[in-house]
């Protein structure tokens, strides 16, 4: 298997994790609340993620090893906040949930922010990422599973 | 209502956001230490917010398995870390949603024991589709150039 097959179905693969960790979140939210539900989840996410690192992961990768783009310099401090936008996010989204929009409307929109976002962030470079071409195809892809996605979250189960 | 549009869209970017800048930190720190920092500063960030709004619900009678989120959780940020920087922004969230919507159809399945309803087929049938479109226009491409060999530099 090439690596670039076994990045794709590692990323397929990553969508089901969080299919999983919505489903036993959605029940701890249910029993408690989404605020505190997202707090319990990150406190559980934080111990689970420092034992891997110590188990399977103690070494640190080598610098540039994945990218090789300017891994010499230092890691700016933001880097190392991915979680506030994360976290951030079950407290709007708990706001949008509870408007016209309901839970559907509010997925259905989430996704294509999402989609947007990567296209703008790969397009312009955003974040320190590497620019890439986005291209016909690229769009169409992208187009196609969002659209498919908002059929899927609108259709009912 | 506009104003709850806008909100959605903004959790969809800071979504991605969340995700393209733990997949610059795993290209410093590896995916599993992206995956701590992330769960790590998202807990303080919440505890603050917690402790502003000082609402406790009852946590007496929570079933073990639903803490199980935590698990999924952390093993999502370091996958989806792992493969943000390595397939770009774009093409890591088409193939993370579509692995998200996909299976989310299977598991309604499983669990209501009845097919999905056929607006849901038609959206799975078109994921599906929008995953094989790079196989197919590169096969039609392949196509295109041998029938013409000549003009093959």
């Amino acid at each position: 298997m090439t690596g670039r097959a076994l990045d794709w179905l590692l990323a397929i693969a990553g969508g089901v994790l969080l299919t999983l960790m919505t489903l036993s979140n959605a029940v701890l939210a249910r029993h408690t609340d989404a605020l505190w539900a997202s707090w319990a989840a990150h406190g559980l996410g934080a111990v689970v993620a420092l034992v891997l690192v110590l188990t399977i992961a103690r070494r640190k990768p080598a610098p540039g090893q994945n990218t090789g783009s300017g891994a010499r310099t230092r890691t700016p401090l933001w880097y190392y906040l991915g979680g506030i936008p994360g976290a951030l996010v079950v407290i709007l989204s708990a706001v949008a949930v509870n408007s016209e929009l309901a839970l559907a409307g509010t997925i259905a929109l989430m996704l294509t922010g999402q989609m947007v976002f990567g296209t703008a962030a790969d397009h312009l470079g955003l974040l320190h990422i590497p620019r890439r071409r986005v291209t016909g195809t690229d769009l169409a892809v992208a187009g196609c599973v969002l659209a498919g996605s908002v059929l899927i979250v609108l259709g009912g189960a | 209502m506009l104003f709850f549009v806008l909100l959605a869209l903004l959790n969809g970017v800071l979504i991605g956001a969340s995700r393209t800048i733990n997949g610059q930190l795993s290209t410093r720190a590896g995916a599993f230490r992206a995956s701590v920092w992330n769960h790590v500063v998202g807990l303080v960030f919440l505890s603050a917010v917690l402790l502003v709004l000082r609402t406790w619900p009852d946590v007496t009678d929570v079933p073990v398995a639903a803490y199980a989120g935590g698990v999924f959780g952390a093993l999502f940020v370091a996958v989806n870390s792992y493969v943000f920087p390595r397939l770009g922004a774009m093409s890591a969230s088409v193939l993370v949603i579509s692995g998200q919507v996909l299976s989310a159809v299977l598991i309604d399945c499983v669990q209501q024991r009845t097919l999905p309803a056929p607006i849901r087929l038609a959206g799975v049938a078109l994921v599906l589709l929008g995953l094989s479109l790079p196989r197919i226009t590169a096969r039609l491409r392949q196509k295109e150039i041998q029938k013409c060999p000549t003009e093959q530099k």
